[in-house]
């Protein structure tokens, strides 16, 4: 029986968001023939859903970014119209109320840059201005980024025309920010989405905050109506309209190589597939050290280039159905960041340990989605977002009771910081753990955010070591892995940059092929001139 | 802007690249393929296990206990309530059957781990007949455990729980008061079980004997259809319910159909919220007890074609029977696990035709009703269809 043809230009193995987002990309430049091994039954990867007793519960998305509104569409937004995907986008109420339980900060701030900042003034007065500049910074940095990652520019026009993300580069967020001199509360207030890019503010580079800051505070930021899944099915209808072959559990084993070259796969069912490319959703770590055949393929250069790497954080996340509308609960607020400190060098230690986790959010669905749940129900979740570490000597018999100790931590930390009784209403309840997210999309160590955003792993070395950091022909990674990092907005851009990848190897690989066949009648012209001239 | 100085500043990204290089130069060039995280999931749901029966054993006049071992000396983790479900060749047919573990989850993490499924036959059918025929102490059987979602949670549940069984719908009960007895779970148990005559109560005497030894475990019987009977008698109904609850109850129900559609009903003047009620995955009854099923389209017989990749089949399909039914009686591997269409193990793609998808325990999401996508296991073909599976 057969499934599968012999011979496909791409496979990608993986649906998650990046590997849909890399086949629309090859799609749009005439890449047709591509086939999708995903290993679960269902599209997504972490974007996703799931039913208990019949309520739809989203797995993940908080908030995505790079949308924007119809008006001022952002990157992701843009491509997703561009590639003709309607998704039934609802904009989150508020960027995040933040509680500071110590020094008391309580403050809840929406987006757009002069809300922010007025939001901020009116607690702070006389402050409003210095924080609309700093904002504006951001917002230089984050355009300057979008810029700069798709076209290169030499140093002195780069200094010319982007001269604040030049300049912020080689800092840390911390660095950046102290040259404004804000009263530390103000910092603080600053500091919150830090942890969605996984780092201490003093290791973050300044422009992977300025990044995050600019876009959620710009656009605001979005779920789907459907949930996650909805953003997931339309990405794989519209891959499967364009032609591509997608199937379901379908886990690739073995990428097979030779002479550093890519030439198929082999699945877990013992299909060997071939492609002279091939996207992986697997982390390098991976590949390198277990799907490689043969291994002995791999240069050393890979291996320490995995090995050196960090990987960021993972999650801890309480996923709650409960009886009562938001208002019965009182429940007022769609984000909630809160912890004890927002010394984030301390928080990152806690986030070494097994818990108790002092630094949370929390998201209630329902006050961006009003329809997520039936009637007289709220969909509610805590969530810490701590390293893997901790999480490596856990024991198969303590697993369960691991979960539900954070669970009920957690829930008890939420309570005490906002009044609200959660464990008497709750309905239904999942805690997802590293080892969930490992069971269901198989990421090395259960990483949700790739690698770790630092000064010494900094996006903008990433992208100048593209090419060096690239070991085997034909082969791209497309995932929270890639260049610019975690989240589903990134996860698109990430998928976007692997299609890059390959298109840019076949333009060569056509170059090549030009020149060589040029040299070829060229020679050929010679050779019956040469014979003309006997 | 400045930072520092403008030439410190403007080398940053030489800086930053530089200081990547210089970290992964000093990476360890040793392959580190471990991943902990990944194993401790994988011993968790493990693929798939390899069981040997060594033991089979009588635990009522139609019903029968096999205990299983699994060869490589693992049994993954599991909570009183969920289930394991067997990976069964009978014939031309390929497929899955998912029997709740009967006992108790201490029992699958001492030395010489086992688990026990008990499975009853009142009358000939198709999988128990496979089980109660062939299926002897040696015997190998393949399967995956554990699912299901209907266990006890203590950051949810209260700690009185009234169970309300009908017939083989005790099983999860009996792993419950199991694990309770041997003070594994702390939960106070109350459990009202529904049987027709005291002389076949599935697992009647060992839960009888659970009863008198542990005082967290009560066990009511109610008889149907036994005069002579010196307990409860008919159906279990409000007034028994209220009978043997405390304040704060949870209660747990696991049995056939139509017992659950009148004790859901009960619940509901009982005034129990949501959360205090949960019931366990419920298999599809006959299409003639499915709410809005056609029935004058039950005796059609429709083609399916089945799409595995760029593979097709045509097979026949009964409007009176779930299509996973029609794919696996034509040979082809389709997983389910609860085959109540609620934990979306079939979730297959609808090309084209009409199907009719059962209310009970309807899971699907939101955008896959959009979309067209189905479970298998509780869908009925309306007239000839294609539809894609997975490739297994
Ligand atoms: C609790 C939680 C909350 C989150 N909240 C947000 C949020 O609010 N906003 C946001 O932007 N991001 C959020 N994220 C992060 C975001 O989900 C991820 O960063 C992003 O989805 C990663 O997409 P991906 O395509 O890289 O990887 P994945 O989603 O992991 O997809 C990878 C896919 O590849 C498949 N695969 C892997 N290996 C193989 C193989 N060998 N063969 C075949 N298939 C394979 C997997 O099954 C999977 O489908 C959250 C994550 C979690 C866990
Ligand atoms: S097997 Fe569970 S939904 Fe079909």
């Amino acid at each position: 029986m057969k499934f599968y043809k012999e011979h496909y230009d791409v496979i990608i193995m993986g649906a998650g968001l990046a590997g849909l987002s890399a086949a629309l990309q090859l799609q749009a430049r005439g890449i047709t023939d591509i086939l999708i091994l995903e290993k679960h039954n269902l599209p997504g990867g972490l974007a996703t859903s799931y039913v208990r007793n019949g309520i739809e519960i989203e797995a993940t998305l908080h908030e995505m970014m790079s949308i924007g509104s119809k008006e001022d569409r952002l990157k992701v937004g843009t491509f997703f119209d561009e590639m003709g995907i309607d998704i039934d986008w609802l904009k989150v109420p508020e960027a995040y109320r933040f509680i500071e339980k110590t020094k008391k900060i309580d403050i809840t701030l929406h987006s757009g840059f002069e809300t922010m900042s007025n939001e901020i003034d009116a607690q702070y007065p006389g402050w409003g201005d210095k924080v609309y500049d700093f904002m504006n910074l951001c917002n230089r940095v984050y355009n300057s980024m979008n810029i700069l990652s798709v076209t290169p520019m030499s140093k002195p026009e780069m200094l010319k025309k982007h001269p604040d993300f030049v300049k912020t580069v080689g800092y840390s967020a911390k660095q950046v920010m102290e040259t404004y001199k804000f009263p530390q509360d103000i910092v603080d207030i600053l500091t919150p989405y830090w942890i969605y890019v996984g780092n201490p503010m003093s290791s973050l580079p300044f422009t992977i905050y300025a990044f995050l800051m600019a876009d959620y505070f710009r656009g605001g930021s979005y779920v789907c109506r459907n949930f996650s899944h909805e953003m997931s099915m339309k990405l794989q209808a519209k891959v499967e309209e364009n032609g591509a072959q997608i199937e379901f559990r379908q886990e690739v084993e073995k990428i097979l190589v030779r002479n550093k070259k890519v030439y198929g796969v082999r699945t877990k069912r013992g299909d060997e597939i071939f492609s002279d490319y091939v996207i992986s959703a697997a982390y390098p770590n991976k590949v390198y050290t277990q799907m490689i055949e043969p291994l002995s393929e791999v240069p050393a250069g890979a291996i320490k280039m995995v090995n050196a790497r960090k990987l960021s954080v993972c999650p801890v996340s309480v996923m709650m159905v409960l009886d009562g509308t938001p208002e019965e609960l009182g429940i007022r607020d769609y984000n909630v960041f809160s912890g004890d400190t927002m010394d984030t060098d301390k928080i990152w230690e806690n986030y070494h340990t097994l818990g108790p986790y002092g630094y949370l959010t929390s998201i209630c669905l329902n006050l961006a989605n009003p329809d997520c749940t039936p009637e007289g129900y709220t969909q509610f979740s805590i969530t810490a977002l701590p390293l893997v570490d901790p999480f490596l000597d856990v024991k198969e018999t303590e697993y369960h009771a691991l979960k539900r100790r954070l669970a009920s931590e957690m829930i008890a930390n939420y309570e005490e910081t906002t009044g609200v009784n959660i464990h008497d209403h709750i309905v239904e309840i999942e805690v997802e753990t590293p080892v969930t997210v490992a069971h269901y999309v198989g990421a090395w160590k259960g990483s949700i955010y790739g690698y770790s955003h630092s000064l010494d792993d900094h996006a903008v070395a990433r992208l100048q070591m593209k090419e060096e950091d690239h070991f085997i022909e034909g082969l791209e990674f497309a995932g929270a892995h890639g260049i610019s990092g975690n989240g589903m907005g990134p996860a698109v851009t990430n998928g976007r940059a692997a299609a890059k990848g390959v298109l840019d190897s076949r333009k060569e690989q056509k170059e090549d092929y030009r020149l060589v066949s040029g040299y070829m009648k060229l020679a050929d012209m010679l050779n019956r001139r040469k014979g003309a001239d006997k | 802007m400045k930072i520092e100085s403008f030439l410190k500043d403007v080398g940053g990204a030489s800086r930053v690249t530089a200081a990547r290089r210089e970290k992964f130069r000093k990476g360890s060039p040793i392959p580190e393929p471990e991943d902990p995280i990944r194993a401790l999931s994988d011993a968790l749901h493990p693929d798939k296990i390899r069981f040997i029966v060594t033991d089979v054993r009588d635990v009522s006049p139609t019903s029968k206990t096999w205990r299983l071992r699994s060869t490589d000396g693992h049994i993954p983790i599991f909570q009183s309530g969920q289930y394991v479900c067997f990976h069964l060749q009978i014939g031309n047919s390929v497929l899955n059957r998912p029997y709740s573990i009967s006992s108790a989850p201490f029992e699958s993490k001492c030395d010489n781990p086992f688990i026990e499924v008990t499975i009853r036959r009142n009358r000939p059918y198709f999988v128990p007949d496979y089980f109660f025929d062939h299926v002897k102490v040696g015997e190998v059987l393949w399967g995956s455990m554990p699912f299901g979602t209907f266990y006890y949670e203590p950051l949810r549940d209260s700690k009185n729980v009234v169970a309300i069984a009908g017939g083989s719908g005790i099983t999860p009960f009996v792993s419950m008061a199991r694990e309770i007895a041997a003070g594994w779970l702390d939960v106070n148990l109350t459990i009202i079980y529904g049987s027709v005559h005291s002389s076949d109560i599935v697992c009647g005497r060992e839960l009888d004997e659970i009863d008198r030894k542990c005082d967290k475990v009560k066990v009511v019987h109610v008889m149907s259809d036994d005069p002579d009977w010196q307990g409860e008698k008919g159906f279990v109904n409000r007034e028994i319910i209220e009978k043997y609850s405390g304040e704060d109850t949870t209660y747990m129900f696991c049995g056939p159909y139509a017992m659950y559609t009148f004790v859901e009903k009960t619940m509901k003047e009982m005034g129990v919220p949501a959360g205090k009620f949960r019931k366990d995955a419920i298999a599809q009854p006959d299409v003639s007890l499915i709410p809005g099923y056609p029935s004058d389209k039950k005796d059609e017989v429709y083609t399916i074609k089945v799409m595995r990749g760029i593979h097709e089949d045509i097979i026949q399909a009964a409007a009176s029977e779930p299509v996973a039914v029609a794919v696996e009686r034509a040979g082809i591997a389709l997983d389910t696990h609860c085959r109540g269409g609620e934990c979306g193990m079939c979730r297959s793609q609808l090309l084209e035709g009409e199907i009719f998808v059962s209310p009970i325990g309807d899971g699907r999401r939101r955008m896959d009703k959009e979309l067209g996508w189905f479970h298998a296991c509780s869908a009925y073909p309306m007239s000839d269809l294609v539809i894609k599976i997975p490739i297994l």
